[in-house]
């Protein structure tokens, strides 16, 4: 008896609870169906994200990169080339007011620079 | 010398299934959006029915949905019910702990006797509704706030068992895993819902 008293009470409970939520009214319903395309917007929305992301950060990494590879070899490049030698001359010919006695001590120890120069200005006609 | 422009494309290098990647998750993404169509109103129902309030109600559905989609939409698909139903409970449970605290809070305040939200009804409830209901409809709804109130009084244990086993249809294996507790005390805890609920309600259920 007791059985089918309780089997009643739940039967007529979920009749209850089902009609209730059949006749919820349209606005809660739309409420609702706004709230479920928020949710599975959301889980699209990182992956755009991150397709988006992804050429920018390999566009960043490039560019680091060449300008890591560049910059250092911009300060130690005449070492090795015939045109960062002549920059380097230039370079101590537009510092020889600030190092004179530096700059001359070395073309000192350099005879055939002297050689020449005395060449170049027998050659040179006169003013 | 090695040349990156002889290097094929990714696209050309790509011989897995791209495309029936994208319509998987097209699929996947459906079967979502219909699993959560099927469940919100109840869902809600039942949130709504421990909350008793229909904004709170929808909030705590909208971040189960929420949840749901962004951390277990790539379990199957059995699993997703009672793990929604888990986050509800869950939602529902930390409100509830919001609200009994900021009641505390607002007693502790001199001059506040009571936080207004919790047991005023809503104004609008009182509001005459101008289309005569019909009395089948009448009825129901009286015997359904009836019930409403029999499940507020019951503990939350009981009432998430008689919800989700009576409401939701939910076996006792499932009801178990969304409870997060054994069979057993499922068993128990629907069992003293509903003499509980036979108590309050009276021999006319």
């Amino acid at each position: 008896m007791s059985e089918q008293v309780n089997s009643s009470l739940e039967e007529r409970s979920r009749e209850l609870f089902h009609d209730s939520v059949e006749n919820l009214d349209m606005r809660m319903r739309s409420r609702l169906t706004q709230a479920r395309h928020a949710a599975l917007e959301s889980t699209a929305r990182p992956r755009r994200v991150r397709a988006w992301w992804a050429p920018v950060g390999v566009t960043a990494a490039a560019v680091i990169a060449v300008a890591l590879w560049v910059a250092p070899s911009s300060h130690h490049a005449p070492v090795s080339s015939v045109d960062g030698q002549s920059i380097e001359d230039l370079d101590l010919l537009a510092t020889a007011d600030e190092n004179g006695g530096d700059t001359m001590e070395m073309l000192q120890d350099d005879p055939d620079f002297y050689d020449f120069a005395d060449k170049a200005a027998e050659s040179e006609p006169a003013a | 010398m090695f040349r990156f422009d002889t290097l094929p494309s990714a696209a050309m290098l790509w011989d897995g299934p791209a495309p029936a990647r994208k319509g998987a998750a097209l699929e996947y993404t459906q079967e979502l959006e219909k699993f959560l169509a099927e469940i919100e109103r109840r869902a809600f129902r039942m949130a709504q029915v421990a909350l008793r309030d229909a904004d709170d109600a929808l909030d705590v559905v909208q971040d189960a949905m929420l949840k749901l989609t962004k951390n277990y939409a790539s379990k199957p698909s059995s699993e997703w019910r009672p793990l929604f139903y888990r986050i509800l409970e869950n939602g529902i449970r930390d409100l509830q702990r919001r609200r009994s605290v900021r009641k505390r809070i607002m007693t502790w305040l001199p001059g506040v006797k009571e936080d207004p939200e919790s047991e005023a009804p809503d104004p609008l409830e009182n509001v005459a509704d101008n289309t005569a209901p019909i009395p089948d409809i009448l009825m129901q709804q009286q015997a359904m706030a009836k019930l409403e109130t029999g499940l507020r009084a019951l503990p939350a244990r009981q009432r998430e068992a008689f919800m989700l086993r009576n409401f939701e249809g939910m076996d006792v294996a499932e009801t178990a895993a969304a409870m997060g507790c054994s069979e057993g005390s499922v068993k128990t805890h629907y069992s003293r819902a509903v003499h509980a609920l036979r108590e309050q309600l009276g021999e006319a259920w």
